[in-house]
């Protein structure tokens, strides 16, 4: 199976899209912390003037720490076209390239093969959302210094600096888990046509319905929210809160876990029995 | 008088597979000795690059079953550890070099010693290229790679599609003559799908015919030659008229058609001598006797059978 993943990691980043969300995080990320350092300073005098007298805040409260929050806020919407670039190609890719006629003719199961397209599939996944952690994270200590974090979450939370490197070390955590299903989404379109681009706008509609759904305001909407996985796709928020939902967290990364199994289960079932004509 | 049966490296048991609303293969039971280049045979979308996906596990057979080497087809993807493919056109990942590809393609099986990937490379005349990106290679270079990817896993059985499609004359050739080197040298059963049968008349000792979906014929070609009942021979001669009488009054040939150089005619296969020694005694001159290719004839028997 190490061979076999490893064959996958090869092909995945032997392909240029595989590095344009690494490209655009690397440009994106100083924008946005420019931008953020920019446009804040003078918010931030005026919330330490009127924070000051109630709290003592160690550092400027519009940190490193504040600025990769803010960023934590759009990574979950556009994030997934990104995953899915790659996650989409998996098989699609394969079928489009013709190369499943050199590769799945191997006396390699099936199902070996499917696992190691998963597992690369979530390496890749776990490598750029690591990477958008240090470009946002690491960059805006670098860049903005540390000391404590607001949070505004009904109310304002303060989180001491070790603290709130650690709620984001989970916050992290929760955006893997959810890129993850996105992932799997990805590659059960992919393993149902042969061109690599239906993968990517399936993916990215399903994911686009979802979020409308699960984030308009319309009481009609209550019903079916629970059934939609992009409903638990924000619960890296409650990574800060005070305390942390741990119930609430659990229900959801259950309910993530529970759609990414069904994604894959039925990715696997079709691409066990798919005839491979191309 | 040795009775044993050949060992079958190859072996299919009323294989059938339904798409949608075509059937593309109807009970084919197909028997392919080992140790022969065995020459599958069939009009474009005859069946036999479907019957080559049934047997390489790229799609599963709706009815029957098949054995490699004596084991199973119901042993899933074990029971290709004996065998290898190039299926139709030699893809490959393009962004990669020949070497890395076939490293990759040597991981699924353990064979990815740089030395096995090496010696295949230089024996597919590609280890020069071997750093540059498939995707510089020209078609009668990837067709040379995918020989040399199906050669990786140091197979006992190679399954080729159509392995000259795209080829120049030249490059066709080198690649009947890496076949015919890899059976003598390496000892490796070959299984050639072709739809050209000078190609097949070449180089295979067996051969079987396939026709929208149904084996028409199998055997050794040897016997299948001497039982052709006639075959076409052109004669060229300056002496028209007098060989034209001539064949008249022969009672070895039949359907006899004038050419701008001579005649066309049928006579059957084991009276060719008779019939030259006969117009030689008649003093007519004789440029050439050219037999129609004989697997041509065959071929074109069994197709019109079929239609009948």
């Amino acid at each position: 199976m190490r061979q076999l993943v490893l064959n996958e990691l090869v092909k995945i980043y032997s392909l240029v899209r595989s590095y344009i969300g690494f490209a655009l995080i690397t440009i994106l990320m100083p924008l946005i912390l420019w931008g953020y350092g920019a446009g804040t300073n003078f918010t931030a005098q005026q919330m330490e003037e009127s924070l000051s007298s109630m709290f003592i805040i160690s550092g400027n409260p519009f940190n490193g720490y504040t600025a990769a929050y803010f960023i934590l806020n759009f990574f979950w919407v556009h994030v997934p076209f990104l995953i899915a670039l790659v996650g989409g190609d998996v098989f699609a890719g394969e079928e489009a390239n013709g190369t499943f006629r050199i590769y799945a003719i191997r006396p390699v199961s099936r199902l070996s093969i499917f696992l190691s397209k998963v597992i690369a599939t979530l390496i890749y996944t776990l490598s750029l959302i690591a990477y958008i952690a240090i470009m946002s994270l690491g960059l805006g200590i670098l860049w903005h210094g540390g000391g404590d974090m607001l949070v505004f979450q009904d109310g304002i939370l303060i989180l001491e600096g070790k603290e709130a490197f650690r709620r984001f070390i989970l916050a992290y955590g929760l955006s893997l888990m959810n890129m993850a299903l996105v992932g799997g989404i990805a590659i059960f379109f992919s393993s149902m046509v042969r061109n690599a681009v239906g993968p990517v706008i399936g993916t990215m509609a399903v994911v686009i319905l979802g979020v409308a759904v699960s984030t308009m305001p319309f009481e009609a909407f209550d019903s079916i929210r629970p059934y939609l996985f992009t409903t638990y796709f924000r619960n890296w928020e409650e990574a800060f809160f005070e305390p942390i939902p741990w119930g609430s967290l659990r229900l959801s990364i259950l309910n993530i876990m529970g759609f990414t199994s069904v994604f894959l289960a039925a990715s696997y079932l079709i691409f066990r029995r798919k005839d491979i004509l191309s | 008088m040795d009775t044993a049966l050949p060992t079958l490296a190859l072996e299919t048991f009323a294989v059938s597979k339904q798409f949608k609303t075509v059937k593309a293969l109807h009970q084919v039971s197909l028997q392919v000795p080992e140790g022969s280049i065995f020459g599958f045979l069939g009009p474009n979308g005859s069946g036999k690059s479907t019957l080559i996906r049934v047997l390489t596990g790229l799609i599963s057979p709706s009815e029957g079953h098949f054995n490699i080497f004596s084991e199973s087809s119901s042993r899933g993807y074990r029971v290709r550890r004996h065998i290898s493919a190039m299926v139709d056109r030699a893809d490959f990942y393009k962004n990669l070099s020949a070497n890395r590809n076939l490293h990759i393609l040597g991981r699924l099986t353990g064979h990815a010693q740089q030395d096995h990937i090496d010696y295949l490379l230089q024996l597919v005349g590609l280890y020069e290229r071997r750093h540059d990106k498939v995707k510089t290679y020209s078609q009668g270079m990837k067709q040379r790679l995918g020989l040399a990817q199906a050669l990786l896993p140091r197979p006992r059985a190679l399954i080729l599609d159509e392995p000259t499609t795209g080829l120049d004359p030249l490059g066709m050739r080198e690649v009947r003559n890496f076949i015919l080197r890899i059976a003598e040298e390496e000892r490796v059963t070959i299984f050639l799908s072709s739809h050209l049968l000078h190609e097949v008349e070449d180089i295979c000792t067996d051969i079987a015919l396939i026709f929208n979906g149904r084996l028409a014929a199998q055997g050794p070609l040897d016997i299948i030659f001497r039982n052709l009942d006639q075959v076409q021979v052109s004669l060229e001669t300056t002496a028209g008229e007098r060989l034209g009488s001539f064949l008249e009054k022969s009672e070895l040939v039949s359907d006899i058609q004038s050419t701008s150089r001579g005649y066309r005619l049928k006579v059957a296969y084991a009276d060719i001598p008779e019939l030259i020694t006969s117009i030689s005694a008649a003093d007519i001159p004789l440029f050439s006797v050219a037999q129609r290719n004989r697997l041509e004839e065959f071929f074109l028997n069994q197709a019109e059978t079929d239609q009948a």
